[in-house]
């Protein structure tokens, strides 16, 4: 006769020896978890087993598809986000930065990584080869830019410089009766004729400023100094682009708590600085310290400047505004062209060109970039498929 | 109640405190020290949370290494679980395969009823059916059941005549079948199950045990939700266990209830839900010293006797009896583990949102159970024929147990990222802050792989498909346990917290009686 349950319940004595194995895989874990987390690893180079210190690196770009390169090693992809790179086990020293992809400008930028921290940086990529949009007088009946007017010559003339991101049409003939007048270019003519945009350089034109106001200053008192930074202020959120001294200037209004990374360094010391970050920026602080136009200031460990100098290549410039949807990116139309730059002046700045060309006009409007070059409108655009 | 009409009952058993259930029906330093401990799961619960959200704004270094330290043990948490699960569900398979009325026959059982107790609200007709039929189809001698289907007078008439007819139909079937209605609007109690059973315990001895001199130690009771359809042994197991456990008039026994009488019909989530309570009582069959009854379950006429039927006055009346019983035999009263199915439904609703709703009310009332935290603390702190370790070693335990319950899956699943979002720029700065997401999110996953053995154990589990359901519902049924981290938040967790609020803030909660399968 069967008698029995035959299975008996878990014995205590299983459970216990279970519970007290898993108590140990626990004690075991914890530390070992902690330090790995911290930036601790193990290190088998040179045939021994040494713990060292490593820190990270996170990389944020708004392009999809691009290759990260630390030191000339790539990457694997992001995984937990999307358009970002967390590089982990960097080791404590200068490390090389590059950002690319084939139909993008390179990126590039060296910095310092210390232990157990992750030095944070945004990269940015233009087209290689510019990339605009048409805005032309009239369009088609389907909303196809069309060229009027166009002989064998100038219809060969048209983007030579840039490819066109929408198909356009020409046509030998200026007639417009089976057109459709294009209200984008009404708009686009009706912002270069407001804006101060000119053949005189933006230093050139609050020099004329200066001028002008000096004589309004005998008549009416005006304060001229606070009025000729007025002329060419541009806000984004806290950050402000402004001209001094003939120089282009990134300017943080904003609570010392919230200021962008870039904007400070670890431990100051001007020497090691200069090292690790470029002895303009060790000279940035050193100068800000006693300077009256800006300031700077310790948080904790770090110091931080309120204001970096925008690399204008040494050229003259003759716009400049907030890069569209961001405050770290600059836009400047130069002596030869538009350029991007970034405010991070770690190392250097990144110049990128997105459009070459003397006879030009530029407007950022509503997170657009429109460009006038003689009498064709364009939107310059940044963001391209890949190939 | 008089101090003769109690002299049945055991010593403790005849306080006048012994079956408090609010801190309002206690007086003076007993009355605050009730209402202290009904504050204490829910500040607890709170303290916690809004502790990690505090460290993670204020010290999230030492936040972080918490959190890391909590997805550690989860993990092994998780592992240490389902060991407890694949045993029992290896237990469960085999004690569904013997034949325990081959089993029972070197006992001398014939002197022993079975007393059925279906309490039942408004379900459908259909519903009742079922059980009946269950204990129809059961390898046991109908003649030796007495069934009883406990109504609601609140219910209205056309309710207790469902029972009725039953009766006309398998009166004669059973030994005894019998009807009764609790009265509405009972002073000293709260409407619900608790109630209904108690005024069924007392007619059933009136019109049936007393008039028949059916020795009350010769009666096991089986207090069953009314969609439970019992497995055809269940009596035979039960009778098996309770001739063979070491004091069978102190123990409580404690089927697992699969809710899996709808689960066809049910939907994703509400098959996640039924599932996972069914898992849970599985892993409490291996650890019977942890556990309290829950839902339908039996135990000896003759326990209930000596304790007066327990509670009428509280929600959770299924653990409760079992923390009557404990106190009153001063610890000396335990779960036994059938390892033995019966049959139950999953909570559903005819629509989506209503199915969500009802498994929120049914989890909150489950969860309301911390009012019996309140219960044993109190009288341990009374009843010191209970062993100090013991009184401590249950106390604590049961506390963590409804401390995790609320605390743990928004730990782990909405806090782990906390210090992420609202730690100080030098934390946000550190490769703990950026490996501290990577980390929880691979323990996480690992801890996620025990659902592999959930979605197998679950498959073995579901009744064969009916005609009219595709084959895919397999696959959805396999894949539908990525659900849990949202069902532990949605349907454990939040509930949890809501139930423990509640006691915390004095705002008693009623039965709520979870809706059948719908008319």
């Amino acid at each position: 006769m069967n008698s029995g349950p035959t299975i008996n319940i878990l014995p205590q004595k299983h459970r216990s020896r279970f519970f007290w194995l898993l108590v140990v895989v626990f004690l075991i874990a914890l530390p070992s978890l902690i330090f790995y987390t911290t930036g601790y690893r193990l290190s088998f180079e040179n045939e021994e087993t040494t713990i060292v210190t490593t820190g990270g690196i996170y990389v944020t770009n708004d392009k999809l598809d691009v290759s990260v390169y630390i030191d000339e090693k790539e990457v694997d992809r992001p995984r937990l986000f999307r358009s970002a790179y967390y590089i982990q086990n960097i080791q404590v020293g200068q490390h090389r930065i590059v950002v690319q992809r084939p139909d993008l400008q390179t990126w590039v930028k060296v910095l310092p990584v210390d232990a157990y921290i992750v030095t944070e940086v945004a990269a940015f990529n233009m087209p290689a080869q510019p990339h605009v949009r048409p805005i032309t007088r009239f369009t088609t009946a389907t909303g196809t830019p069309i060229y009027r007017g166009m002989t064998a010559s100038t219809s060969a003339d048209l983007f030579t410089k840039a490819t066109a991101t929408v198909p356009f049409a020409t046509a030998s003939s200026s007639a417009t009766t089976a057109l459709v007048q294009n209200e984008e270019f009404i708009y686009a003519a009706s912002l270069f004729s407001t804006t101060s945009t000119s053949s005189q350089s933006v230093f050139e034109r609050i020099l004329d400023q200066v001028d002008r106001f000096t004589f309004a200053t005998s008549t009416e008192g005006a304060t001229t100094t606070a009025s000729t930074t007025e002329l060419e202020r541009v806000i984004r959120g806290d950050m402000e682009l402004l001209v001094r001294d003939e120089e282009l200037y990134a300017t943080w209004l904003g609570s010392d708590r919230s200021i962008p990374y870039y904007f400070c360094v670890n431990d100051f010391n001007t020497s090691t600085t200069a090292q690790r970050y470029g002895e303009h920026v060790a000279e940035a602080i050193e100068s800000g310290r006693t300077a009256t136009t800006t300031r700077v200031f310790v948080d904790d460990n770090r110091t931080c400047r309120t204001e970096i100098k925008l690399d204008r290549l040494k050229k003259d410039v003759f716009y400049y505004n907030f890069f569209p949807n961001s405050s770290d990116l600059v836009l400047m139309q130069l002596t030869d062209g538009v350029y991007v730059t970034e405010i991070d002046d770690r190392a250097w700045q990144n110049v990128q060109l997105l459009y070459p060309g003397e006879d030009l006009q530029v407007v950022v409007e509503n997170d657009v970039i429109y460009l006038k070059e003689g009498d064709y409108y364009y939107e310059l655009v940044t963001e391209i498929e890949p190939i | 109640m008089s101090q003769d009409g109690k002299s049945h009952l055991l010593p403790y058993a005849q306080r006048s405190d012994f079956k408090v259930a609010r801190a309002n029906e206690l007086t003076g330093r007993d009355r605050r020290f009730f209402r202290f401990l009904e504050i204490v799961p829910g500040v607890a619960a709170w303290s916690t949370i809004i502790g990690i959200i505090l460290a993670s704004m204020y010290a999230p270094f030492f936040a972080a290494y918490f959190i890391i330290a909590f997805s550690i043990y989860w993990v092994l948490k998780t592992i240490f679980l389902s060991y407890h699960v694949r045993y029992n569900w290896k237990r469960l398979k085999h004690h569904m395969e013997l034949d325990w009325a081959q089993m029972i026959t070197r006992f001398d059982y014939d002197d022993f009823y079975q007393l059925v107790i279906f309490p039942y609200y408004k379900e459908p007709k259909e519903v009742l059916e079922d059980a009946v039929r269950g204990l129809l189809e059961a390898h046991y001698d109908p003649k030796k059941l007495i069934v009883v289907f406990a109504a609601e007078e609140r219910a209205g008439k056309e309710a207790e005549q469902l029972a009725q007819d039953l009766k006309s139909a398998y009166g004669e079937t059973f030994g005894h079948f019998l009807v009764t209605v609790h009265p509405d609007d009972v002073v000293g109690e709260i409407a619900g199950k608790g109630s209904n059973v108690h005024w069924a315990l007392q007619q059933v001895k009136q019109q049936v045990i007393d008039p028949d001199g059916i020795e009350h130690k010769n009666i096991l009771t089986s207090v069953f939700d009314v969609d439970t359809v019992i497995y055809p042994h269940y009596f035979n197991c039960l009778m098996w266990f309770f001739f063979t456990v070491e004091n069978p008039y102190k123990s409580c026994f404690q089927p697992v209830p699969l809710f899996t009488n709808n689960l066809w019909e049910a939907s994703a989530v509400a098959r996640v839900m039924a599932m996972s309570s069914t898992f849970w009582q599985m892993i409490m069959q291996e650890r019977p010293e942890k556990a309290a009854t829950f839902s339908s379950h039996s135990v000896s006429f003759q326990a209930l006797y000596e304790i007066g039927y327990g509670q009428a006055n509280v929600v959770s009346e299924d653990s409760r009896i079992f923390w009557n019983l404990f106190v009153a035999n001063n610890g000396q009263f335990e779960v036994v583990s059938l390892s033995y199915p019966i049959a139950m439904d999953a909570t559903t609703a005819s629509s989506f949102w209503g199915t969500i709703k009802n498994i929120y009310r049914q989890h909150r009332r489950w969860t309301y159970g911390v009012e019996n935290w309140c219960y044993l603390v109190y009288h341990f702190t009374k009843n010191k024929s209970i062993p100090l370790r013991q009184r401590w070693s249950v106390a604590l335990l049961q506390a963590e147990g409804y401390w995790s319950l609320v605390t743990n899956p928004i730990m782990l699943f909405i806090l782990g990222w906390a210090p992420i979002f609202l730690g100080t720029r030098e934390f946000h700065e550190t490769v703990l802050s950026y490996e501290l997401p990577i980390m929880v999110r691979n323990l996480l996953i690992v801890a996620m792989l025990g659902l592999v053995v959930s979605s197998v154990i679950s498959l073995s589990l579901t009744p064969p498909r009916p005609d009219g359901h595709s084959r895919f519902r397999y696959i959805v049924m396999a894949v539908q346990w990525i659900m849990v981290p949202v069902t532990m938040v949605v349907f454990s967790a939040i509930p949890g917290l809501d139930a423990q609020t509640r006691l915390m803030l004095g705002r008693y909660m009623g039965f709520w009686v979870t809706p059948k399968r719908e008319k």
